[in-house]
C-alpha cells in the first residue's frame, strides 16, 4: 500500500529466522506462539467465513430453490443462467459507472476538505468535527432523511422547496428515471456519509509532509498554491491516495443499503449486491443462482483489485525492499 | 509512540511567506468556502432536528417552515412510549452489541494481526493471503449460509448471534497487521531481552504503546457495530432482540408513516455516536495518522 | 517490566489464557437467548406483517393469549421486510409454525406449507367460494383466508363536482380527470410510488388476465400494451403524484391533499372517514380499450401452517381454533381496526359496519368487479410484471417488447412449477 515505507500490503512478515531459537521448548517456540495469537481469529474465520463461502460454492452447482440443502446437481447451469441474465449484467455496468464516478469524486472532495481544514487557523477542530460527523450516521438513517425530507417528490421536500423559489416544478427525484436524478440522490448521500472519514486520512497525511519540502520549494521559486500542490503535496499524498482509492473501490462494490432503500422496485441503477439479494432472498429464493452470481462477483472484485494494484503501484513497497 | 503523533490542532506546516501572500482576502475566501461546505454538511442534521420537534401537519404542510412554530418537546418521549416498538430496549441492545462487538474485535483481530506481523512462522504468508482473500468476498456470498449456520446453532434472537459472527473481520486484522509491521522493533527486542515471552511482550509493551491505534480502530468498529442493519434485521426476529437500526426501519416501513416519530427516533439513535465522536475524535485522528491505513 | 509472572508460563497458565480468550470470544454468558425451547409441543411462533391500523398488534396478541392449548409468540414484522424475513426464516429451525401470506403455489410445490383440508372442509360452504378456489391445489386446501381486501380508487365527490368531472369509466377519462384536477399544490392522481400496484387491474381492465385457466400466460395482449402506453402518458404528464413519502397503502397522500385521486384499499376507510368525513367516493380501475371491463383487486391475507414445523398438529389446532371456530375474533379482526371484508359468509352478512355508506360501496365493487388471487401467479411472476411497469411506464421502453420478455420469464417459471 505504500511507496514510502516498507509496510507493503502484500509483503509477508519479515522472516526473522535467526530469532527463532528453540529455547524452553514448546511454549517459547514461535510456531506455537503464532498459533496462540492467530488461532482464535482463524478458527472464527473458518467457521463464520470460509464455511459459508464453501457452502455457497456448493449451492452454486445445485438447483437450490426454496432450500439450502439441495439434492439436484446441475453443474454449471446456474453460472450459465446468471451470466445470461440481463439484470445481473446491467448491474455490473451500473456498478462500473457508479464506481467510475463516486470514487474520484469522493477522493477529490475529501482531499479538498482536508486542504481547506488544514489551512484553517481558527475553529479548525470545529470544522473538522462538522465534516466528520456524518460518519456517525448509518446508511439506513441517511437514506431515510434523503428520501423523506430532502428528495421526496412532493411540496414539503427540501429540494423541491428550494427549486420552487425559482419557479421550477416539483421533480420526482427517484420515481422518474428520465432524466436520471436518482444518481444525484444516491451520490450525495454517499458523499455526505463518506467524505469526512477520508478527509481525516488526508488530514493526517498532510500533517506528515515535512515542512522542509515547502521551504525548499519556496527557495527554488515555486509559487504557493497550485505549483506547490501539484509538485509537493500531491506526490507526498500518493500513498494515502492509493489506500483511499482502494478502500473506496471496495466500499463501492459493497454498495447495498442506500440503493436498496431508495430505489425500491426500479429496474435501473441496481448494483450487483441488490440484484443478488433479490435473487436469493427476494421473490425467487434461488440460492443456487444467487450463489453463482456472488462468486462471479467475487472473481471480478479480485481482478479489479489486482488491476488497480498494478496501475496504482499497489504493493510496490515490497519491490523496493 | 504518542509523542510522534502529529498534532492536528497545531498550525499547518506552511512557510510563513506563503501565509502572508494570501493575506486577508485569501483568509476570508478560505473561511467562506469552508463555511459553505460546513452548512451543506449540516443540512441533514438540521432536518432531523427540525422534523423531530414539529407536528406532522407542520412537516407536510403547504408552506415550508424553517423552524417549528412551537417546539414539540413532548416528541422526545414518544419513541419510548410507543407500544409496538420497544425503543429503549433496542437502544440497549445496540449498546450491548456495539460494545461487545468492539471489545471482541479489538482482542481477537489485534492478536491475529500481531501474530501475522511479528511472529516468524514459515507458513505465515499463506495464512495472511487466506485472510486477505476474505476481503474480496462480498457479504451477499456468505449471507444466507451464514444465517442458516447461525440459526442451526440456535443463536437467532440472541446477542451471540448478533455479535460473534461479525468478530472475525479480515479487514481489521489486516489493519492491525499493517500497523504492527511499523511498530518499532527496538521496544519489543528490549522486552524480549528482559525475558518476556511473545505473549508477555505483547501485553506489557506493544499494547500500552499502541493505545492511539486501538482507540482509532475502536471508534470505527463501534460505529460499524452500531450502524449495522442487514444482519441484525434477519437475526433479530423477536422485537426484544432488535437493534436500534432495525427499530428505525420498522418506523419507516410501517403502513402509516409518522414523520416526527421517525425523525425523533433517528435523532436519538445518532446521539450516542455523536458523543463517542466528540470524545474519541482526537485519538481517532492521531491513531489514523500512525496507522497502516495511510501506508 | 521484567518481574512477576513473565518468563516461564507453565502449561496451565497458557491453557487458562486460551480459555479466557475462547470465553471472551464466546460471550456465551451474555447470550440471553430469547428463542423458544423446542420440543415442548405447546409453544408456537406466528408471523404477521405489521398492519398500519392502531390496535391491530394488540388484537392479534389478545387472541393468541386467549388460546389455552399452546403458548403463542407473535412476531410482528414491519412492512417492507416481511417477505425477506419470512423466506429466510423458513429455511431454518427457527421458522414460524404459523404465518400469514398470500396463496402462491411455490409454497406448496416446495413443501413449505401444510395441507389444511381437514380443518376447512367442515365449514367450506361458509367461505366465499372464490377464496376457497384461490387456496386449492389438486383438491387440497392449503390456507385459511382471514380477510379480503378490495383495492380501488378513492376520490372526493365535492372536488369532482367543482371541477365538473364525472367518475371516470375509461382510462382516457381517468387521465383527463387527473389533468383537470392537477394544481400547483395538488396532483391529479396517485398510483403508488412504483405504479406496480395497478399492474393487475390494468391487465384485467384490458380484458386480459394474468394466467389462463390452464396456467398459460394471458397478459401479453395488444390492449394491455395500449394501456401501458396510456399510463406512460399519464406518468410523463406531470399530473401523477410521484415520490410521495408514503406509499399507496397509506391514505396519507390522499388525506393530506397531495393527490385528488388515490389507489388504496378498503382497510384505509376508517382513517379516511376520520380525516375527510363523508366526502369520499370509490370507483374501480376504469376500462382499458374497447373490449375491457372495470376491475378491482381483491387482495387479502391468509393463514398458513409451516409443513416442516415440529409442532404441526398443535399449529393446525391453533389455526382451526382462531380462524375457523372463533367467529367473534374473526369479526373483530375484520371490522374493528381497518375495514376488511370477512371471507366467512355468515360473518359478512351480519357485518353492519359494511352495510351503509362508503364501506357498502366498497363491498359492492368487491362483488361486482373483484378479481381474487390466482394461486398459480407467484412472486417471481409478479416480479416479472413489476419490471414491465418499471421499464415501460417509468422508463420509455416499448410495452410490447417488455410484455414479451415478461411472458418468457413467466413461461419459464410455469414450466418449473407445472412441468
Amino acid at each position: 500500500m505504500s511507496t514510502t515505507t516498507t509496510r507493503g500490503v502484500a509483503s509477508p512478515a519479515p522472516a526473522k529466522v535467526s530469532k527463532d531459537r528453540p529455547r524452553r521448548g514448546l511454549r517459547a517456540s514461535s510456531t506455537f506462539n503464532f498459533w496462540l495469537f492467530t488461532g482464535p481469529f482463524l478458527i472464527g474465520l473458518i467457521v463464520f467465513v470460509f464455511v459459508p463461502i464453501g457452502w455457497s460454492l456448493y449451492l452454486s452447482f445445485f438447483e437450490a430453490r426454496f432450500t439450502v440443502t439441495p439434492s439436484e446437481f446441475v453443474g454449471l447451469e446456474n453460472y450459465r443462467m446468471i451470466l445470461s441474465d440481463t439484470d445481473f449484467r446491467n448491474s455490473l455496468v451500473t456498478f462500473t459507472v457508479f464506481a467510475a464516478f463516486i470514487v474520484p469524486t469522493t477522493w477529490a472532495m475529501s482531499l479538498g476538505l482536508a486542504l481547506l481544514v488544514n489551512r484553517l487557523r481558527f475553529m479548525r477542530a470545529f470544522f473538522r468535527s462538522v465534516f466528520f460527523l456524518p460518519t456517525a450516521v448509518s446508511y439506513a438513517a441517511a437514506a431515510l432523511i434523503w428520501k423523506m425530507s430532502i428528495f421526496n417528490g412532493v411540496r414539503f421536500g427540501l429540494a423541491n422547496t428550494v427549486i420552487g423559489w425559482f419557479g421550477v416544478e416539483n421533480i420526482a427525484w427517484l420515481g422518474n428515471p428520465d432524466p436520471p436524478w436518482y444518481w444525484l440522490v444516491i451520490v450525495t448521500v454517499r458523499l455526505w456519509l463518506q467524505s469526512g472519514f477520508y478527509m481525516i486520512l488526508f488530514l493526517a497525511a498532510l500533517q506528515n509532509i515535512p515542512r522542509e519540502l515547502y521551504e525548499a520549494a519556496a527557495i527554488d521559486g515555486a509559487k504557493p498554491g497550485w505549483q506547490t500542490f501539484r509538485y509537493i503535496t500531491l506526490p507526498q499524498l500518493r500513498a494515502t491516495s492509493t489506500a483511499v482509492i482502494l478502500l473506496l473501490l471496495i466500499a463501492a462494490y459493497q454498495a447495498f443499503d442506500e440503493f436498496f432503500i431508495l430505489l425500491g422496485k426500479a429496474t435501473w441503477g441496481m448494483p450487483p449486491l441488490v440484484e443478488l439479494y433479490k435473487m436469493a432472498l427476494g421473490e425467487n429464493q434461488n440460492y443456487g443462482a444467487g450463489s453463482a452470481g456472488a462468486l462471479v462477483l467475487t472473481a471480478l472484485i479480485c481482478l479489479v483489485t489486482l488491476f488497480q494494484g498494478k496501475i496504482m503501484g499497489f504493493g510496490r513497497g515490497e519491490e523496493s525492499q | 509512540m504518542t509523542t510522534t503523533a502529529p498534532d492536528l490542532d497545531k498550525t499547518p506546516a506552511k512557510p510563513a511567506k506563503a501565509r502572508r501572500v494570501g493575506g486577508v482576502m485569501g483568509n476570508a475566501g478560505l473561511y467562506l468556502a469552508t463555511g459553505v461546505a460546513a452548512v451543506l454538511f449540516l443540512i441533514p442534521f438540521y432536518l432531523i432536528v427540525r422534523n423531530a420537534f414539529m407536528t406532522d401537519p407542520e412537516i407536510t404542510g403547504e408552506e415550508w417552515k424553517w423552524f417549528p412554530s412551537t417546539i414539540q418537546w413532548g416528541n422526545i418521549t414518544e419513541p419510548f412510549d410507543d407500544v409496538t416498538v420497544d425503543f429503549a430496549r433496542s437502544m440497549w441492545n445496540s449498546l450491548v452489541v456495539a460494545v461487545l462487538h468492539t471489545v471482541g474485535i479489538l482482542l481477537i483481530c489485534s492478536l491475529a494481526g500481531y501474530g501475522l506481523a511479528r511472529i516468524p512462522y514459515k507458513h505465515a504468508n499463506k495464512v495472511f493471503y487466506a485472510v486477505l482473500a476474505t476481503l474480496m468476498v462480498p457479504t451477499a456470498v456468505t449471507f444466507v449460509p451464514s444465517f442458516v449456520l447461525v440459526s442451526s446453532l440456535g443463536w437467532v434472537d440472541s446477542y451471540r448471534g448478533l455479535i460473534i459472527p461479525g468478530l472475525f473481520s479480515g479487514f481489521t486484522c489486516f489493519l492491525f497487521r499493517q500497523y504492527f509491521l511499523g511498530f518499532p522493533k527496538e521496544l519489543e527486542e528490549a522486552a524480549r531481552v528482559d525475558g518476556l515471552s511473545y505473549w508477555g511482550a505483547y501485553w506489557r509493551v506493544v499494547v500500552p504503546n499502541s493505545l492511539n491505534f486501538f482507540a482509532a480502530i475502536a471508534t470505527i468498529t463501534f460505529i460499524a457495530g452500531w450502524n449495522a442493519f442487514l444482519w441484525p434485521l434477519v437475526i433479530g426476529q423477536d422485537p426484544s432482540a432488535w437493534t436500534v437500526q432495525v427499530a428505525l426501519s420498522s418506523y419507516a416501513t410501517n403502513q402509516t408513516v409518522n414523520y416526527h416519530l421517525i425523525f425523533m427516533a433517528t435523532a436519538i439513535s445518532i446521539l450516542p455516536l455523536v458523543f463517542v465522536f466528540l470524545f474519541l475524535q482526537r485519538w481517532l485522528v492521531q491513531g489514523i495518522a500512525q496507522t497502516g491505513i495511510k501506508g | 517490566m521484567s518481574a512477576m509472572r513473565n518468563v516461564n508460563w507453565d502449561r496451565r497458565t497458557v491453557l487458562r489464557a486460551a480459555m479466557g480468550m475462547a470465553a471472551a470470544g464466546g460471550l456465551a454468558a451474555c447470550g440471553g437467548n430469547t428463542g423458544r425451547s423446542s420440543g415442548s409441543g405447546d409453544s408456537l411462533v406466528q408471523y404477521f406483517h405489521a398492519y398500519g391500523e392502531a390496535g391491530t398488534e394488540q388484537a392479534i396478541k389478545r387472541y393468541a393469549k386467549a388460546y389455552k392449548d399452546a403458548n403463542i409468540t407473535t412476531q410482528w414484522i414491519t412492512g417492507n421486510n416481511f417477505e425477506q424475513k419470512l423466506f429466510a426464516a423458513l429455511l431454518t429451525k427457527n421458522a414460524p409454525d404459523v404465518f400469514e401470506f398470500h396463496p402462491q403455489i411455490q409454497l406448496i410445490k416446495s413443501g413449505q406449507v401444510a395441507d389444511l383440508t381437514d380443518i376447512i372442509e367442515p365449514v367450506k360452504s361458509d367461505f366465499n367460494q372464490a377464496d376457497i378456489t384461490s387456496h386449492t391445489v389438486d383438491g387440497k386446501i392449503y390456507g385459511v383466508r382471514m380477510i379480503d381486501d378490495p383495492q380501488f380508487f378513492f376520490y372526493r365527490p365535492s372536488v369532482f363536482e367543482k371541477a365538473k368531472i364525472e367518475v371516470p369509466q375509461t382510462l382516457e377519462e381517468l387521465i383527463e380527470a387527473a389533468d383537470k384536477l392537477t394544481t400547483s399544490k395538488v396532483k391529479g392522481a396517485f398510483l403508488g410510488n412504483d405504479i406496480t400496484t395497478v399492474q393487475n387491474p390494468l391487465i384485467w381492465s384490458a380484458g386480459a388476465d394474468t394466467l389462463t385457466a390452464d396456467n398459460k400466460p394471458a397478459f401479453n395482449t395488444d390492449a394491455v400494451a395500449e394501456g401501458l402506453t396510456q399510463l406512460r402518458g399519464l406518468f410523463t404528464s406531470g399530473n401523477l403524484l410521484l415520490d410521495s413519502p408514503t406509499d399507496w397503502w397509506d391514505p396519507s397522500a390522499f388525506t393530506q391533499g397531495l393527490t385528488a385521486i388515490q389507489w388504496c384499499g378498503m382497510w384505509a376507510m376508517p382513517a379516511m372517514i376520520e380525516a375527510l368525513g363523508d366526502d369520499i367516493g370509490v370507483f374501480p380501475f376504469p376500462k382499458v380499450g374497447s373490449a375491457g371491463k372495470q376491475s378491482v383487486t381483491n387482495g387479502g391475507w391468509s393463514m398458513f401452517v409451516n409443513a416442516k414445523s415440529e409442532n404441526l398438529e398443535a399449529a393446525k389446532a391453533y389455526v382451526k381454533w382462531l380462524w375457523i371456530d372463533q367467529k367473534k375474533y374473526q369479526e373483530d379482526w375484520a371490522l374493528s381496526y381497518g375495514f376488511h371484508i370477512p371471507p366467512r359468509t355468515s360473518i359478512a352478512q351480519s357485518a353492519t359496519k359494511l352495510k351503509t355508506g362508503l364501506p357498502a360501496e366498497g363491498v359492492k365493487l368487491f362483488n361486482e368487479f373483484g378479481h381474487f388471487d390466482n394461486i398459480g401467479w407467484t412472486q417471481a411472476m409478479i416480479a416479472a410484471v413489476n419490471d414491465v411497469m418499471a421499464n415501460s411506464v417509468r422508463k420509455n421502453a416499448d410495452p410490447k417488447a417488455q410484455l414479451a420478455t415478461a411472458e418468457k420469464k413467466v413461461d419459464a417459471e410455469l414450466k418449473k412449477l407445472f412441468g
